[in-house]
């Protein structure tokens, strides 16, 4: 006889995640593997002959690195002789400023950091979070992308982003040689749905780079570090090479933070037996090292592995706190799909969405699933207004706010115009109206009529041969009527001259306010400090369209 | 007193640099415009920021024009490039003294190279980091690219591109290594 109940529960959406026991020589361990080093720390004629139980000479890049810059040797040795335990419990004691667990945390090894993480729970672990947090502000970021690499669309869906509340927006490309169009539709897009929004593309290093040079680009995410030297070899980097790429985008003005997370050196294969978080610190203290000032982590697109292995969420959460203990911005995933079960899906969420991060999604689907061309996102379009009834049960800021269908309707046609606009200043391939009205009313690529991809790929060749930048974007969108998005775009390209968003955990209000760690530091200290939900953000947050007034009744 | 007094000479001291940069710069602004010596003549704190609302008046963008130059009538009049929308090597050390300011010292570092780098024109920098990944280049020519940056007045870049060079050597992670 076969159980009816387990039979049910076979067929569960849970029960079709996979699973897999610890196996430590293979690093399927998510953050207490008995192979992780002890911690230890020995400088002598100012530098570090000893590091976690390495000689010096026994250095590989990785080490080298972090010792020569990763570490702030001024205080090291008392925050070394501190019980692991004793740091965790100050960063949970509220009334200790964020300021001094932050210089415990920079001058502290890797694995001693590993230590005072694992020492924690998770709800331990989200109280520290909304402490530790860079910027006191928490905010969001969408991935704004389509199997079509439709421009129209993308600019459409970035307007609605941008208005539902999305600080960042990030798109990538199904074909690679349309990338300059998906940029440019999502920069203009964006400003349509509220100026300010930042906006990348996630391409090839070089490649990447060279579209921020040129203006098409605000900031730049896909920077990926790793945790063993051979996978980040594997990965055509070192760690000089991207410190390296790192300050050649600041020359520019250039926002950036690296990219790493827990499992993909076990994707990769080499993970030396040690867990996915001790080598997930070592991302951090490379990132830290190398002076950018954030990191997108929290296993991103290897969250798989992570989340098979037993405690790997919370080794996701712990890596998301260490970002944020050694003072980066943190944009924590919940990104790429790894569930079929909406309970999971969500209770992995909470971790970040709870305390707040500087971006709680790096980000979420600002479209249905099948459009999204980062391998699916944990949060889809779908998922809206799930996301901003939770804020309004918790009252929480999850980063996003309730939109009316008709303001929806509004900056999606505003984008497509703006888009029709710019396409025919640039020569490149019409727009035609009924695409501008398809963008307007869609929900996904199944509802666009389709374009003529060659055409549009050779265009977009044709643009970067010609040399335009973002200059001629603003001109374009001026001389077709549409001043106010020219004069956003302007704003956005004029940032990179003063430098300000450069800072940690820098964004933008409407007006180009920049918000950062430098101005909007997180100054929670327990009970009625820090952020709150309050006054204007909670009016807008409790504000649902579909909440009926009892009095009506 | 003393750290003043040192972000005060590390400023003097990236001023002349920055100055001297713009005469070998690859792809200068403007045939005709000045070198950028708008002196930040004090030490920049967290108080200073955002330097665009607070001290527009050292943002110098040559030909005595300043941040209040970039106007939609200016674009649309042709007289802004997107030589114009960069961020000088001065900028770029005000903004590292604000990142030290605010505990942290890796970005002033970080932005100490990058206002080097503001020297090396677009296509070269892209060059100079392809060259630094792994099994792209022998010691010799990443030496040689440290000489370069050197030449150029960006002493920090050469030394942090030598040390790289050291360390691909003894790591196995020169051209011919793989």
């Amino acid at each position: 006889m076969k159980s009816k109940r387990f039979e049910v529960l076979s067929q569960r959406p849970v029960n079709q995640d996979g699973y897999v026991k610890e196996w430590v020589e293979e690093g399927f361990i998510a953050m207490e593997s008995p192979q992780d080093p002890k911690p230890s720390l020995k400088i002598e004629g100012g530098r570090i002959v000893e590091l976690d139980g390495k000689r010096r000479e026994d250095f590989d890049l990785i080490d080298t690195f972090i010792a020569n810059y990763g570490i702030v040797f001024d205080g090291a040795q008392q925050a070394m002789a501190m019980d692991s335990k004793d740091i965790a419990n100050m960063m949970l004691t509220p009334s200790v400023p964020r300021e001094e667990i932050v210089k415990i945390c920079k001058s502290i090894t890797p694995a001693k950091m590993l230590e005072v993480v694992s020492s924690m729970n998770v709800v331990e672990m989200m109280q520290c979070m909304q402490k530790m947090r860079a910027r006191r502000t928490m905010a969001n970021q969408a991935h704004v992308t389509n199997v079509n690499d439709n421009p129209v669309q993308i600019a459409a869906d970035a307007a609605e982003g941008a208005l539902r509340g999305f600080a960042e927006e990030e798109t990538t490309v199904a074909v690679a040689r349309y990338a300059p169009l998906n940029a440019i539709s999502l920069l203009v897009g964006s400003q349509c749905g509220r100026p300010g929004v930042l906006t990348q593309c996630s391409l090839e290093e070089a490649t990447e780079l060279e579209l921020g040079m040129r203006g098409f680009t605000a900031y730049a995410e896909t920077i990926s570090v790793y945790g063993t030297e051979d996978v980040f070899t594997d990965g055509d980097d070192t760690p000089w090479s991207k410190g390296f790429l790192a300050s050649a985008y600041a020359s520019r003005g250039l926002k950036m933070r690296f990219t790493s997370g827990t499992g993909s050196e076990v994707q990769m294969g080499q993970a030396e037996g040690k867990s996915m978080l001790y080598l997930e610190i070592r991302c951090l203290y490379i990132t830290k090292g190398a002076g950018v000032q954030g990191i997108q982590n929290g296993s991103v697109s290897c969250i798989g592995i992570p989340a098979a292995v037993p405690s790997g969420i919370r080794a996701v959460l712990a890596e998301n706190l260490v970002a944020a203990m050694l003072d980066l911005e943190c944009a924590s995933s919940n990104d790429q799909t790894f569930s079929h079960s909406d309970l999971r899906r969500t209770a992995r969420t909470l971790m970040q969405f709870a305390p707040g991060t500087d971006f709680i999604c790096s980000g979420y689907s600002s479209t249905p699933n099948y459009d999204n061309m980062f391998a699916g996102s944990n949060w889809d379009a779908e998922d809206y207004d799930d996301w901003t009834v939770i804020q309004r049960d918790l009252k929480v800021n999850g980063g996003l706010i309730p939109a009316r269908e008709e303001e929806v309707v509004a900056v999606r046609n505003k984008a497509a115009r703006a888009l029709q606009a710019l396409f025919k200043a640039l020569g490149l391939p019409p727009i035609t109206d009924q695409e501008v009205e398809a963008a307007t009313y869609a929900n996904g690529s199944k509802d666009m009529p389709p374009r003529d991809k060659v055409a549009d790929i050779k265009a977009a060749q044709d643009l970067l041969n010609r040399g335009v930048t973002g200059v001629d974007f603003v001109k374009g969108l001026a001389k077709e009527g549409h001043p106010d998005v020219a004069q956003s775009v302007l704003n956005l390209l004029k940032q990179k001259i003063s430098g300000d968003y450069l800072q940690t955990s820098a964004i933008f209000d409407r007006d180009f306010n920049v918000i950062s760690a430098i101005n909007n530091r997180n100054d929670y200290q327990g009970v009625g400090t820090g952020y709150r939900v309050e006054g204007e953000d909670w009016e807008r947050i409790k504000d649902i369209p579909n909440a009926i007034d009892p009095r009506d009744i | 007193m003393a750290n003043e007094l040192e972000a005060l000479i590390r400023q003097i001291v990236s001023e002349i640099e920055g100055a001297k940069g713009n005469t070998t710069q690859y792809s200068a602004p403007h045939t005709s415009s000045t070198p950028n010596t708008t002196v930040v003549d004090r030490v920049v704190t967290i108080k200073d920021y955002p330097i665009a609302k607070k001290h527009p008046e050292w943002i110098d963008l040559g030909q005595g024009r300043d941040l209040s130059h970039i106007t939609m009538d200016n674009v649309m009049a042709g007289h802004i490039t997107m030589d114009d929308l960069k961020i000088s090597p001065s900028i770029l050390k005000a903004q590292g003294q604000i990142a030290k300011a605010g505990g942290r010292d890796q970005i002033e570092l970080n932005f100490s190279r990058a206002a080097e780098m503001t020297k090396v024109s677009d296509k070269r920098l892209l060059e100079m980091y392809n060259a630094l990944r792994p099994y792209r280049s022998s010691k010799q020519e990443l030496l040689d690219i440290a000489s370069e940056l050197d030449g150029l007045g960006a002493p920090i870049c050469a030394n942090f591109v030598r040390e790289a060079a050291e360390n691909y050597e003894r790591r196995k992670k020169l051209k011919g290594d793989n």
